[in-house]
């Protein structure tokens, strides 16, 4: 920003702010002008609108751009010093409030899948904003237009409706706030507080107090003004600001709500059964209202990408389309609908081969968590015998039974910032210790690696009146802040020391850069392990205190490091964002913070040694432990563990198992030397370094009787068969390269057989799986016959892959003899089936 | 007869194994001796030689793909047929030797 000097009381700026005046820099300009008694009011010379400044709402309408010059006139009895604090506050704070508005990137929306392509089934489109597929009963909410029932109620006098309409907003606000204090998604916190500034908005209190000045009661009252915002808000070429006239509309139907009671209709749709819920709008109020059990898909005819209601839905990972048009007449109430939001479309009515089609989608789905869940309580050990430790990711004491039900072998970190935020005042260390406590309990002997405070910068809290920053992520948090906050670190020492009574918990220190923070924390630890002591308290003198490497200074002292301290935890998303000076929630600039750059791999593999060396343990809590293709890197780069989201531990486990180590650590020197992320990423992709021992013969891949019905349904079966078994991470691919081949010419080669292949870097491993089917379907074969036993042979895309090649050309050398074909097909049981290919083809099976 | 084949498809996974099979099954039956080189996804195998060539009264190429090393067969009778009819119908090839 960049104010002109002008003579009093109006003084002119342009906007300088890349995402314009939004919710955001609108709440903190709000929130100073409103300290001083003085009217401001703002005018956008683009499109002359004019907002009172105490207002977020008017702020918002007033639709300030980058770039557009505006004017701000301060009068009454404050303004001079008014004038004086809002221009410094433009000049040198606002542009600190500045946020990209929320992006989230639409899934890749596929074609449509076969078998709804060959039914010719007619469905709706819209954007997929939240993946997956749900199925359920047609439930249409009323949308949020503002009833009209309400006009004939009289205005009794204004002063009495002036009183129930302060009542309306005081519940209105209590009820957000106790919602708010139950929250522990940052994602629901956020949207809640947008709509506590709503309802405390002076623009929208003094429109509805002016209409109760003029006769009218006071829901015709928050009626008009509400459709008077909204519609303002609305007019707005803004997206972002169209999306806040749903938010606006929420907040007038509660304030009704509270004003009429039970003769107002009440928001909250009760849920019985499997439910898709389509409406024109749904607020996100609505949305937390609804029973969660029940709600299988959303679909939406307005909401956009940036619309809470749809972070939301991702959050909670609800299935969800949006800008279907028409929606709500379209797809009526009590119908039966499948919503797939992977592909972007709606089927409603579909025919029985598409309702087929997605329930066994769903089979598939349901028998690869089974199946990846057989190695989730099993320690994660490769075919060569090297031990990982796989251990979750939580911010909550809430998800820690998740945690151990999916195979955690310990938590390999545990933030404990959600307990500080979203509250007035900093959590006792009593409150604290009860958290820790429980996390140690329930870890029962798996250790528990508590973070000591990761606060400040980007992530501030009121109640420590941290100033803002230019940099945050190059500021004041972390460590860096203990010293100042000497009792607040002290009661956090007290709670984690005093909960290692219970437990193998371990202290993680974030942000360390160096050795005197270090030592600060330990002679924390000392000063609160002796008070405890002196206390008579239990503990563990031997808790093990560890540093976070997420600061690139920190790689270079560790040696050092290694004296101090008992292990290390890797955050790969913070240090690669340091290492490439590349602001992580900056849309033009986070692809640099690759983590497959070499020069990262480098400096990872060098930590791991150094520490190492030192004798001491290294994990890695960052995002990269959770791609799965990345595993086979982090194996290499010989880290003790890896720390992901409790919901991806099953199948990392399980393809540790499946990976050589030795070979591994083949792959991450060939890395270590590519010159660029692209062979990193090309290298990755040609390479599995699966263990030998993973058979290309498998139970898994032996299906009998098969229910298909076509040759879409087989091939998509005997794909989905590859997937549960772990052999293909993309689905889409292999059925893909599959239907390349069969493009050519059928592979029905006859005799009621055929062997569809491909040679696809889709496929994880060789495999051949088989497939008998129990009624004969057409595969377009040579001689014309149905097919009714199918052999899939994948191959995958690498020229060492010999072994398993041989196999295929003998195994399709003797399906040209009648005996072998009619051993085949006698045989009715899969173990039998398998030994007889083995012995057969000479190979050993699963 | 003495003849050599050669069998190509476009994968190189099954329908070369199989023609390749079919043809020298067939040819044994037939009373002929054969050699098929299979062009696969293990690259050449049973590799023909220029011997095995000049020897040989007739080639036949069972390919959907083009071949390699075709300069080997210049002084040599083709008969040319897909892949899939050297499967479905080897007695047919021969016949038409």
């Amino acid at each position: 920003m960049t104010p002109h000097v002008g003579r009093s009381p109006e003084f002119s700026f342009a906007c300088r702010l890349a995402g314009g005046l939004h919710a955001r820099p609108a709440s903190c300009l709000a929130e100073v002008v409103s300290t001083f008694a003085s009217d401001c009011v703002l005018t956008n010379h683009r499109n002359r609108a004019t907002a009172n400044l105490k207002s977020v709402l008017a702020i918002i309408a007033a639709d300030v751009r980058q770039g557009d010059d505006c004017c701000v006139r301060v009068v009454g009895p404050d303004e001079e010093s008014a004038q004086v604090a809002l221009r410094r506050f433009i000049d040198h704070d606002l542009p600190l409030c500045d946020e990209s508005p929320v992006e989230i990137a639409a899934p890749n929306t596929q074609a449509l899948p076969r078998a709804l392509r060959q039914t010719g089934v007619s469905c709706y489109f819209g954007t997929a904003v939240s993946r997956g597929i749900g199925q359920g009963v047609v439930v249409v909410t009323g949308g949020l237009a503002l009833p009209r029932g309400l006009e004939a109620e009289n205005g009794q006098d204004s002063s009495r409706e002036q009183e129930k309409l302060g009542r309306a907003i005081a519940a209105v606000r209590g009820r957000i706030e106790a919602v708010l204090a139950r929250q522990t998604s940052a994602v629901e916190a956020a949207i809640l507080r947008a709509h506590l500034a709503i309802v405390g908005d002076i623009s929208l209190i003094n429109d509805i107090n002016a209409r109760l000045g003029n006769g009218r009661s006071v829901g015709q009252a928050i009626v008009e003004a509400g459709e008077s915002f909204t519609n303002m808000l609305r007019r707005s070429d803004s997206l972002y600001v169209r999306e806040r006239a749903l938010d606006m509309q929420e907040i007038c139907l509660q304030l009704l709500e509270q004003v009429y009671g039970a003769r107002f209709q009440p928001l909250t749709v009760e849920l019985h059964a499997p439910t898709v819920v389509v409406a024109e709008t749904l607020a996100p109020q609505q949305l937390l209202a609804l029973n969660r059990r029940w709600v299988k898909a959303l679909v939406l005819e307005n909401a956009g990408l940036t619309s809470h209601t749809v972070i939301l839905a991702r959050s909670l990972g609800i299935p969800t389309l949006v800008g279907v048009k028409d929606a709500p007449h379209s797809l009526p109430t009590g119908q039966e609908i499948i919503v797939d939001a992977n592909r972007g479309c709606v089927v409603a009515q579909a025919p029985a081969s598409v309702r087929r089609f997605y329930e066994r989608e769903a089979e598939a789905a349901r028998r690869r968590q089974e199946f990846v869940s057989r190695y989730a309580q099993a320690a994660a050990v490769t075919g060569d015998g090297r031990n990982l430790e796989v251990a979750a990711n939580v911010s909550s004491p809430g998800e820690l039974a998740a945690a151990f039900e999916r195979g955690a072998d310990g938590i390999g970190l545990f933030r404990t910032e959600m307990l500080f935020v979203g509250r007035d005042g900093v959590p006792s260390e009593e409150k604290q210790f009860e958290v820790y406590e429980q996390a140690a309990r329930a870890a029962a002997g798996r250790p528990v690696l508590i973070r000591t405070l990761d606060i400040g910068g980007d992530k501030p809290l009121p109640y420590l009146n941290l100033p803002r920053e230019v940099n945050p992520f190059l500021g004041y948090r972390g460590v860096r802040l203990y010293a100042d906050h000497e009792d607040l670190m002290r009661e956090q020492f007290r709670a984690i020391v005093r909960a290692s009574a219970f437990g193998r918990v371990y202290m993680l220190l974030p942000m360390v850069s160096s050795l005197e923070e270090v030592r600060w924390a330990k002679a924390m630890l000392a000063r609160v392990q002796a008070e405890l002591a002196a206390e008579n308290v239990a503990f563990d003198r031997a808790m093990p205190l560890g540093v976070m490497v997420e600061v690139p200074a920190v790689t270079f002292i560790l040696e050092q490091l290694c004296s101090e301290v008992e292990f290390f935890s890797i955050g790969t998303n913070d240090l690669a964002q340091y290492v490439f000076a590349a602001d992580r929630t900056n849309s033009k600039v986070t692809a640099l913070a690759d983590v497959l750059h070499p020069g990262f791999l480098r400096l990872l593999k060098q930590i791991v040694d150094t520490i190492h060396q030192g004798g001491k343990w290294v994990g890695i809590c960052g995002e990269m432990a959770s791609e799965i293709r990345y595993l086979p890197l982090l194996l290499g780069m010989g880290l003790d563990e890896i720390s992901a989201p409790a919901s991806e531990i099953p199948a990392l486990k399980e393809r540790v198992s499946r990976l050589s180590n030795a070979n591994c650590n083949e792959l991450l020197s060939r890395a270590l030397s590519c010159r660029d992320s692209e062979e990193v990423k090309d290298l990755l992709q040609r390479n599995l370094p699966v263990d030998k021992a993973w058979p290309l013969l498998d139970r898994e891949l032996v299906i009998l009787e098969s229910e298909s019905e076509s040759k879409e349904e087989a091939i998509r079966e005997l794909v989905n068969a590859c997937y549960v078994a772990g052999r293909t991470d993309d689905v889409e691919a292999m059925e893909d390269a599959l239907w390349a081949r069969e493009s050519l010419y059928s592979t029905g080669f006859g005799h009621g057989f055929a062997v569809p292949h491909c040679k696809t870097s889709a496929a994880v491993a060789g495999s051949l799986a088989v497939m008998k089917l129990k009624k004969p379907i057409d595969w377009g074969a040579v001689d014309g016959q149905p097919s009714s036993f199918v052999i899939l042979l994948a191959l995958r895309e690498n020229a060492s892959e010999s072994t398993h090649m041989k196999v295929f050309s003998q195994l399709a050398r003797k399906l040209m003899d009648e005996e072998f074909r009619k051993d085949l097909k006698v045989s009715t049981n899969a173990d039998s089936l398998l030994q007889f290919l083995a012995g057969e083809l000479n190979i050993g099976s699963h | 007869m003495r003849i050599v084949a050669l069998t190509a498809c476009p994968t190189g996974i099954a329908h070369t194994y199989m023609a390749a099979e079919q043809l020298d099954k067939t040819a044994k039956a037939l009373g002929h001796q054969i050699k098929v080189e299979t062009q696969g996804a293990m690259g050449i195998e049973n590799e023909l030689s220029e011997s095995d060539i000049s020897q040989a009264e007739v080639a036949i190429f069972a390919a959907d793909i083009e071949i390699e090393k075709q300069e080997r067969f210049t002084k040599i009778k083709i008969v040319r047929v897909p892949v899939q009819e050297a499967i479905k119908n080897p007695r047919g090839v021969f016949a038409k030797l």
